[in-house]
């Protein structure tokens, strides 16, 4: 994450430099955004394996488009950008709909054993 | 579902690197955009992903567009991967929102069957008290202030001595057996003798008679908690002395059957 922070700052700093021959504000703010979403999908899936695979493809995506911004290729930046974003979004649906599947699935197994034992033990 | 994925991932990660060259045959991108997006269209449950569908809808859309008027095939197949991208997110939100369907109404079923196994309990409990009471019953208890009273009469005796006859042991065996499923219930024996012969005797046969019945309860399991023994001597006839029948009769062995639990009032204990 500092890494990436870094490579951003280090992106943003070059568009600075380069002046108005950078790309567009529209641009930047998307690609802050893709930043963000990817920071918040590796906050919420942690090592988990839904997800993973996600958002390390966001993760690749958010890379590729900050070497767009340093070329100053505006729609290459613009598309990667919003593509990371929705991959770390994906990332973060598919974590959180396994997590919830497999607290169901536990519920219903151990409402199983209840009703096993239930039997069990009437006709012990 | 699953090799639809797959080809959906592969096709991702292809995609934004390709050159652009004019469609001939159809863009697989495209075609997966469509299929994705009309499977999670059709869900009953579109709407937990109005926002995704819908911004998915107008990505295909644009696909669409730029596919009659032979747009650059870049173009198209970037939006379409938008459109699965925003199709495929929508689809987990619905099944996020299946999962916490099943999960509430799991949880649902599960006090369900929690309760089912406490009342099960409860009937379970109530089937062994039946059981007691169906015994003494069948045994022949009169139901009195003091409890159900049950009277091992004089023959289950050896004459003038305390040790039981072969005869009681069927007796004692079936109230042994209903008292071990019944720990709250509490027994209490009384020896009694009629006027033949010194008080202190028949105090001390009383004892010893009582005692007996309490000892043969115990070695068939009953708890001692749940038995107290004690001689009553002749002083508590129920017929006449006088008579041979009367005596018989008043030489006997009580067993009174109270409740043990918290909040029953066991009207035996009152008259000691």
């Amino acid at each position: 994450m500092d890494k990436s922070l870094v490579i951003t700052g280090g992106a943003l700093l070059l568009v600075a430099l380069s002046g108005c021959g950078g790309v567009s504000e529209m641009t930047r703010q998307q690609v802050a955004r893709s930043e963000t979403a990817v920071q918040q999908a590796q906050g919420a899936i942690g090592n988990s394996e839904a997800g993973a695979v996600e958002l390390q493809q966001a993760k690749e995506r958010f890379a590729q488009a900050q070497q767009a911004v340093e070329k100053k290729d505006e729609q290459q930046a613009q598309r990667l950008a919003v593509m990371a974003e929705l991959d770390a979004q994906l990332a973060v649906a598919k974590s959180q709909s396994a997590g919830a599947r497999k607290a169901a699935d536990e519920l219903l197994a151990s409402i199983r054993t209840l009703r096993e034992e239930a039997e069990r033990n009437s006709s012990r | 579902m699953r090799r639809l994925q797959i080809a959906l991932i592969l096709a991702g990660t292809a995609a934004l690197g390709a050159c652009s060259s004019t469609p001939e045959r159809p863009i697989e991108e495209l075609e997966t955009a469509r299929a994705i997006v009309a499977q999670v269209e059709s869900s009953p449950r579109a709407g937990v992903a109005a926002e995704n569908i819908s911004n998915a809808r107008k990505s295909l859309g644009t696909a669409n567009q730029l596919m009659e008027s032979g747009g650059k095939l870049e173009d198209i197949r970037y939006q379409s991967l938008v459109a699965t991208r925003n199709a495929q997110i929508a689809n987990e939100k619905i099944l996020l929102a299946q999962a916490k369907d099943e999960l509430a109404q799991a949880e649902g079923e599960r006090q369900k069957v929690l309760l089912q196994a406490r009342n099960r309990e409860v009937e379970a409990a109530r089937m062994r008290a039946q059981s007691l009471e169906d015994e003494l019953k069948d045994l022949q208890a009169q139901k009195t202030e003091r409890g159900l009273v049950l009277t091992l009469g004089d023959v289950l005796f050896d004459t003038g001595k305390s040790s039981l006859k072969p005869g009681a042991y069927a007796t004692i065996d079936r109230l042994a057996r209903a008292l071990n499923e019944n720990p709250a219930r509490q027994v209490q024996i009384e020896g009694h003798t009629d006027s033949t012969g010194s008080t202190d005797f028949n105090q001390t046969l009383s004892e010893n008679r009582a005692s007996s019945v309490q000892a043969a309860l115990m070695q068939r399991g009953v708890s001692g908690g749940q038995i107290s023994a004690m001689g009553k001597g002749e002083g508590f006839p129920i017929a006449s002395n006088d008579t041979a029948a009367g005596r018989q009769q008043n030489r006997r062995v009580e067993l009174i059957f109270t409740e043990n639990q918290a909040g029953t009032t066991t009207p035996s204990m009152s008259r000691q």
